[in-house]
């Protein structure tokens, strides 16, 4: 990678900004390159390498926003991309709620976001690692017909603003994602699994096929079932979508919009007791992890659920302006508000232990269970899901769906494991919801 | 742009790819976003670059920048070889590329308005109309309103070593709405959204009647509706369902990579009948002005109508050049790129159901108690279960053939065979106003579809009251 002076670059727009009329400005610049293997039929099907730079500027005149991007780092295109930027926010409507950027401010360190290792790495070592897969794969079943990718990325970029912000940053990506369909007869078992870190020690990326063979196997001999009211136990990959759909509904502009199913919840009662959950951009090695937000505020851990308790919202510059509250770090260079990495507080009893309890219900093992945005109703199909008889995974279902309100899912919520899948900054529990309004097509 | 595509292509080869194609491409784009009677966010983004796809044995390699200049070309093409070199060994089934007729050709089309033709003064001015009307029928209930407006133009080279060279400009736009009504109890959210192919005359073609105020209305109407109930019942597809039906259930299972991969549930079943014969459906870019419509898709193949099911039994795949290698069949002209930094895929463009006979009240007269799902909102499919869900903004209960109360918060979940088996009434109009962008491994491709009324028994509604 290059050694060009993106933070120069970004200082550079702002004062040609500032130039031509901007009130306030910040430029996000960088640079990024990456590897992709793909993998069909249980054998590679290409590899691509990309890399490119990206300058975006972001402009405000009397609170009104004008943004503009740019590919690659052409001195005429981004003279026209920070002309634009001008343009646009001197046509945009003034907006008395828009007080300022964020202004510098020091923050910790975050360790473990750039991994010399995984910068180093060449095609040769995610061939490498995507035929440990495919070897591991057929191992356990040799007509296993597996599909994915296996994926580096190493980027650094820089940050300046009209406030004063000044900010560099670097950080590396490596993942692995597999899925598995096994056959037997006429009936199907499909899944996937994955893995990915900031540093290749957190990964044990030689093992993501296996693990969706052995999914897959579990998924053969789906049923349909009758409907019901039973209970629902999320497993760790339905909890982390479970639960940062909430997290991403604490949205402040959402609220400040009124657009959001929690309107008029901030400091309300909105779940059962047993569940905290934290956004913590800090976490060391953190996918999501990062000293700054996307606008340089500081990142820090935040709690938005406490004991069932909505305390928090997600702030960026502009809602917090407008709210005259601080920042809490979650704002991305594009205006918008974005969560970081999510860390239930974790409950006194294990996964096993909740699951047993269960005379009746359904097991969700992966899926999307979200709420409307507005209404916080629930329509959700269980994609990947065991029917649940006297504490044990019955068999798979198919064709059955998930009814509800997103309160009343919460409040009915009784149970947060001990125990937790734990991926790079995240924490993924088991959830056991009481009560829930299943469809089948029995 | 035409003299580094071909270059590039050249170098490819002589430096040992079997087949190489290069696209170079250069967009852009303006999107306005109005809010609660603001204009809010304007934003402008440009990209270019190019992107080489090389055949080197039995692999492919491909590299992109970010950049037109020679030399990063030239990197690519080095990139992309040694990519397929370090892979080929590993490869279990090899790639392949159709033998056709290459193409030379070029479709340039202008919108009938120049992206700079109207003024961002003028396309502010009409969206704050649309949302001012939309909330002038809501008053005080609409708590808020988003308009947005993007419009986006492409110009792009492909050449290969075949010979083909295919240069293509043109423009979309899309306008959505979206009003989000409150009683004081609950939220609910009405939208609608228009496509074409084409640019800012969007906005002087979308009457806010037909617009903003039917999605100011949908919103307030939804506050009066009761949540629907759970379990089996007899639906009655609105077109925008039905298009959902097409394009996730059956249209994803259609794509022939996935087939290849034997990651289809179609897989195998050419020539079988899927459905009743009231039923075709077909996949087709050249409906004129619509959203997914091109004349060439990204390998240089000319679009066309694609017949996926005929009379009820299925007749054809989409095809890319290599898929149609793999099959030994004709390419579809089905093989798109989002950009200069994706290879082309196997994707849907205007996906559709044929109209039949039977009109809406005839349908309704034979539903003693089932639900009309209507305004589509979203639907995802596992090709490999052959499962597929559809999400409805609105929906009505039938009781005894007549329609009853409105409902909210509708998706229903069903496996694509059984559905297709289950339709029992094709309808007699037509309706394809679903324009959108399809997302498949990590691109996205703007698309259409839509169809009919249909009837289908037996599928799972996911409510709140237990049936």
């Amino acid at each position: 990678m290059s050694d060009f002076n993106y933070l120069d670059l970004c200082a550079d727009c702002v004062r040609k900004a500032v130039g031509l009329g901007a009130e306030w400005c910040d430029v996000s610049a960088g640079t990024g390159r990456d590897i992709s293997v793909s993998v069909e039929k249980s054998g590679i099907k290409t590899a691509d390498a990309g890399q490119g730079d990206d300058v975006a500027i972001r402009v405000f005149v009397k609170g009104g926003m004008g943004y503009a991007s740019v590919s690659g780092r052409d001195p005429g295109d981004i003279d026209e991309a920070v002309r634009r930027a001008v343009a646009l926010a001197n046509e945009a409507s003034a907006d008395p709620d828009f007080k300022s950027l964020p202004p510098p401010q020091p923050a910790p360190e975050v360790d473990g976001l750039f991994d010399d290792r995984i910068a180093g790495m060449g095609v040769e070592d995610v061939v490498r690692i995507t035929v440990a897969n495919l070897e591991a794969g057929k191992a356990l079943e040799p007509e296993a017909n597996l599909s994915g990718h296996v994926g580096l990325s190493v980027g650094r970029g820089a940050l300046a603003s009209s406030a004063g912000v000044a900010l560099e940053s670097r950080g590396t990506d490596i993942a692995a994602d597999i899925e598995a369909l096994v056959k037997r007869g006429g009936d199907t078992g499909y899944f996937y699994e994955f893995d990915f870190g900031r540093q290749l020690a957190d990964c044990r990326l030689d093992d993501v096929a296996a693990g969706a063979v052995l999914g897959a196997r579990r998924f053969l001999g789906a049923r349909r079932i009758k409907s019901g009211r039973m209970a629902l136990v999320l497993g760790p990959l339905a909890s982390y979508g479970f639960l940062g759909g909430v997290v991403a509904a604490a949205n402040a502009e959402s609220i400040q919009r009124g657009r959001s199913y929690l309107c008029g919840k901030v400091d309300e009662i909105i779940a059962s007791p047993v569940l905290t959950v934290i956004d913590n951009g800090l976490v060391p090695r953190g996918v999501r992890s990062g000293a700054h937000d996307g606008e340089g505020t500081r990142r820090r851990p935040l709690t938005v659920i406490d004991r069932g308790r909505l305390v928090s919202l997600l702030h960026n510059s502009y809602t917090a302006g407008k709210a005259c509250t601080e920042s809490t770090g979650h704002g991305t260079h594009s205006g918008g508000i974005s969560p970081t990495n999510l860390r239930p507080a974790l409950g006194a009893r294990t996964a096993s232990e909740i699951l047993r309890e269960v005379t009746e219900g359904i097991y969700l093992e992966s899926g999307e269970l979200r709420a409307d945005p507005a209404s916080g109703d629930i329509s959700a199909s269980i994609d990947f899901g065991f029917l649940i008889r006297n504490g044990e995974l019955v068999h798979p279902v198919e064709s059955a769906m998930i009814g509800g309100n997103i309160f009343d899912l919460l409040e009915r919520l009784d149970a947060v494991s001990s125990d937790a899948r734990e991926e790079p900054g995240v924490l993924m529990p088991t959830l056991r919801i009481q009560d829930v309004q299943i469809a089948g097509a029995e | 742009m035409e003299d580094l595509a071909r270059y590039l292509c050249e170098l490819a080869k002589r430096r040992g790819a079997s087949f190489a194609d290069t696209r170079v491409l250069h967009r852009r784009s303006e999107s306005v976003l109005v809010q609660d009677g603001r204009a809010d966010k304007l934003a402008a983004y440009t990209d270019r670059g190019v992107g080489i796809r090389v055949l080197v044995g039995r692999c492919w390699g491909f590299a992109s920048a970010d950049s037109l200049e020679r030399s990063r070309g030239e990197k690519c093409v080095d990139d992309a070889i040694s990519l397929a070199r370090a892979s080929q060994d590993f490869v279990s089934d090899p790639a392949m590329i159709a033998e056709v007729a290459p193409t030379v050709a070029e479709d340039l089309r202008s919108p009938e308005v120049a992206a700079g033709e109207m003024p961002v003064k003028e396309k502010i001015s009409r969206l704050l109309e649309y949302e001012r009307l939309g909330r002038a029928l809501g008053g005080d209930a609409v708590v808020n309103s988003i308009v947005s407006y993007s419009e986006g133009t492409r110009e792009e080279v492909l050449a290969n070593t075949a010979g083909t060279l295919v240069r293509t400009a043109g423009a979309r736009a899309v306008v959505t709405c979206l009003f989000v009504a409150s009683d004081g109890k609950i939220l609910q959210r009405g939208t609608e959204h228009r496509g074409i192919l084409g640019g800012p005359e969007l906005l002087r073609q979308v009457n806010p009647e037909a617009f903003s105020v039917v999605a100011a209305r949908k919103a307030l109407a939804l506050l009066k509706a009761r949540p629907a109930p759970a379990g089996r019942f007899t639906v009655i597809f609105h077109p925008s369902i039905t298009g959902l039906l097409v394009h996730e259930a059956l249209g994803h299972n259609a794509e022939a990579d996935a087939v290849w991969a034997g990651q289809s549930i179609l897989e195998g079943r050419l020539g079988d009948s899927l459905a009743p014969e009231t039923v075709s459906i077909y996949d087709d870019s050249t409906v004129p002005g619509a959203f997914g419509s091109y004349a060439y898709d990204s390998e240089g193949t000319p679009g066309r109508r694609r017949p996926i099911i005929e009379k009820g039994r299925l007749v054809g795949f989409l095809h890319s050049l290599e898929t149609a290698a793999k099959f030994k069949a004709q390419p579809t002209g089905s093989g798109r790129a989002e950009s200069y930094d994706c290879r082309p895929i196997v994707r849907m463009s205007n996906t559709f159901m044929e109209r039949g006979t039977v009109p809406l009240e005839e349908m309704l007269r034979g539903v003693e108690r089932g639900i009309y799902l209507l305004d589509g909102h979203w639907g995802y499919v596992f090709v490999q279960k052959g499962q597929f869900i559809c999400h409805a903004g609105q929906a009505r209960m039938i009781e005894r053939g007549q329609l009853g109360d409105a409902l909210r918060d509708v998706s229903i979940s069903s496996m694509t065979l059984d559905t297709l088996k289950n339709i029992d009434a094709v309808g007699s109009d037509f309706e394809m106003k679903m324009p959108g962008m399809c997302g498949k491994e990590g691109q996205s491709a703007p698309t259409d579809c839509g169809g009919p009324h249909v009837r289908v028994g037996d599928v799972v509604v996911g409510g709140h009251a237990e049936e």
